[in-house]
């Protein structure tokens, strides 16, 4: 019986995220090839992409500050990856997304076990730490900053991507 | 109750096959969710006295043993030290450790998250009859802040040191209006083979939270620890401290000046062992100011004065995961580089005592994630021990080679 019941509670606990994942359709999947795909998708435009986790502290201090820029500069394509590895939290993701103001930004979350190669793609030198901040010209110049971001530091680049167009 | 759990299962069925259509079939890390070791996400070994080779791993939400005659070819059936399905921590650098003392007694250790938060909590369990049996896993401290990266020791005459990450001082700060970084390393050993821990005490305050430690005897009552440290500025290096005892902290050492001062969560821990003549060799990573990437070093004065950092690792190939051990062969390192589709373990070796070392030899890749990568020795021969999501678990021999 007790056997049975560990495996309703796994149940239960696989059902809540798979509704959760369901649930937040916002939240896209960050699969191999999606690196690409964002920078396609956002060429021309001042780019600010955030890879954050919900296990990492430096990263819930960040975010709702990263929220409060997003709102403040509609000009600056603000995207978020959260990039723990899986199994990931959609749920926990989300809910930290929504605390944040990030709720209608382009949110996603890394779906691919193999998060080497996912890795690979965006940055060959990334181990994976986290918050981790890339911020992408109109001319597809990189900027990453590594740790948490200095909101002055953005607020600066920013004005510099306003002050070229 | 039968109809309800049909019910259930056939929702999650439904689930299952919408997220199918929605993720790629490569989403977990694991490559099943058993508890068997094929599942395993990490594993870890350990030699008994008699060269058996045991091996702890966490697998669907539970943490199993078993033994191998064979060097890993097959193994016992499992036992499972964990009766239900738990949140056991995943963070990139957490599994469970285990050590095999001279009567065959095995500890123990592994963390869960303990709440939202992912707050961690150490157990430890200890197995008299030959792994076919766990007692009841118990907490390590009975501080109910937070504990990860629990690192097992076991000395010469069986005492098992234990090691953690620990952040219960952190609620003091709050309370006095203090900033609180990190994490702090605190220590407890056990006389009777890791059945019972003497209480939890402080070695050091204001360590890095999310890298796993190293830990090893320098000599017999000696522990001695490896950590990313948080010095002045804000630097996440790395520090040795070598105990006067098991109950006495000694100095923290700082290893090497890598400048790398980061806010941040590196997933990333170092390595130590201590070869038989008392030196120190020691791996890390780091990306501060003054280096980049995977470093070596020694030391042989007790983490007094280390060598200069020597590089591991192709640069372009994300070196990462570097493990050290001093074995029969001489000091051997491995660690894990990436090729854009495929994941090598990547070998160097030194006969003379980490001063040179041989060409780094590619001994075992996989084409899909994989565990870090571990050196084990039975005092005959050192090992490659890998869990990889695509081919299983490995053990390898490391050759002996000129």
């Amino acid at each position: 019986m007790r056997f049975r019941f560990a495996g309703f509670a796994g149940l239960v606990a696989l059902i809540a995220s798979a509704a959760a994942l369901a649930a937040s359709p916002a939240l896209k999947p960050f699969e191999r090839g999606t690196w690409q795909s964002v920078l396609r998708g956002h060429a021309g435009r001042p780019v600010l992409v955030h890879f954050w986790g919900v296990t990492c502290g430096p990263c819930k201090v960040e975010l709702p500050l990263l929220g409060q820029f997003a709102k403040d500069h509609p000009d600056v394509d603000v995207v978020t990856v959260s990039a723990d590895l899986v199994p990931n939290l959609p749920a926990a993701t989300q809910s930290m997304l929504d605390k944040a103001g990030l709720s209608s930004t382009e949110n996603f979350i890394f779906n691919d076990g193999f998060v080497e190669r996912l890795r690979f793609e965006i940055d060959p030198a990334w181990q994976g730490d986290i918050p981790r901040t890339m911020l992408i010209s109109r001319e597809g110049t990189v900027t990453t900053i590594e740790g948490s971001a200095e909101m002055a530091d953005l607020e600066k680049w920013s004005a510099q991507q306003n002050s070229k167009h | 109750m039968r109809t309800g759990l049909s019910a259930i299962i056939a929702l999650a069925f439904v689930q299952g096959t919408a997220l199918a259509q929605m993720r790629a079939p490569t989403a977990s890390e694991a490559a099943c969710e058993e508890p068997t070791l094929r599942c395993a996400t990490k594993a870890t070994p350990a030699f008994g006295p008699d060269g058996t080779l045991w091996l702890v791993w966490m697998a669907g939400g539970q943490v199993s043993v078993a033994s191998s005659q064979d060097a890993g070819r097959s193994f016992s059936a499992p036992t499972h030290v964990t009766t239900r399905r738990l949140n056991l921590d995943w963070g990139p650098d957490a599994r469970p450790k285990i050590v095999v003392d001279r009567k065959g007694g095995i500890a123990l250790a592994f963390s869960t998250f303990r709440d939202e938060a992912f707050n961690g909590e150490v157990f430890y369990t200890r197995s008299a009859d030959g792994g076919k049996s766990f007692a009841e896993p118990k907490p390590i401290t009975g501080n109910n802040e937070s504990q990860r990266f629990e690192a097992l020791a076991l000395d010469q005459d069986g005492t098992v040191f234990a090691a953690w990450l620990d952040k219960r001082n952190r609620v003091a700060a709050k309370e006095a209006g203090r900033k609180y970084e990190g994490a702090a390393l605190f220590f407890a050993s056990s006389r009777d083979g890791g059945a019972t821990y003497a209480e939890a005490a402080l070695a050091r305050e204001g360590t890095c939270e999310c890298c796993r430690l190293g830990l090893a005897f320098a000599a017999p009552g000696r522990p001695v620890a490896i950590f990313r440290n948080i010095f002045e500025g804000g630097a996440r290096d790395h520090a040795v401290m070598t105990f006067t005892d098991v109950a006495t902290p000694g100095e923290v050492r700082r290893i090497s000046n890598d400048d790398w001062q980061i806010n941040a969560c590196p997933h990333h821990g170092p390595s130590l062992t201590v070869a038989p003549n008392g030196t120190y060799h020691v791996v890390w990573y780091t990306n501060g100011k003054t280096r980049k990437g995977l470093f070596y070093a020694h030391s042989r004065d007790e983490g007094r004065s280390f060598s200069t950092p020597m590089a591991l690792g192709q640069p372009g190939r994300n070196p990462t995961r570097p493990f050290v051990l001093s074995g029969p062969a001489g000091t051997v390192m491995v660690w894990k580089e990436f090729d854009g589709e495929k994941t090598s373990v990547q070998m160097t070796l030194s006969r003379d005592d980490g001063e040179t070392w041989s060409p780094p030899k590619t001994i075992a890749s996989t084409s899909d994630t994989s565990d870090h990568p571990l050196l084990i020795s039975n005092g005959k021969q050192t090992y490659l021990s890998w869990m990889t999501k695509a081919d299983g678990y490995r053990l390898t021999a490391i050759e002996d080679q000129p």
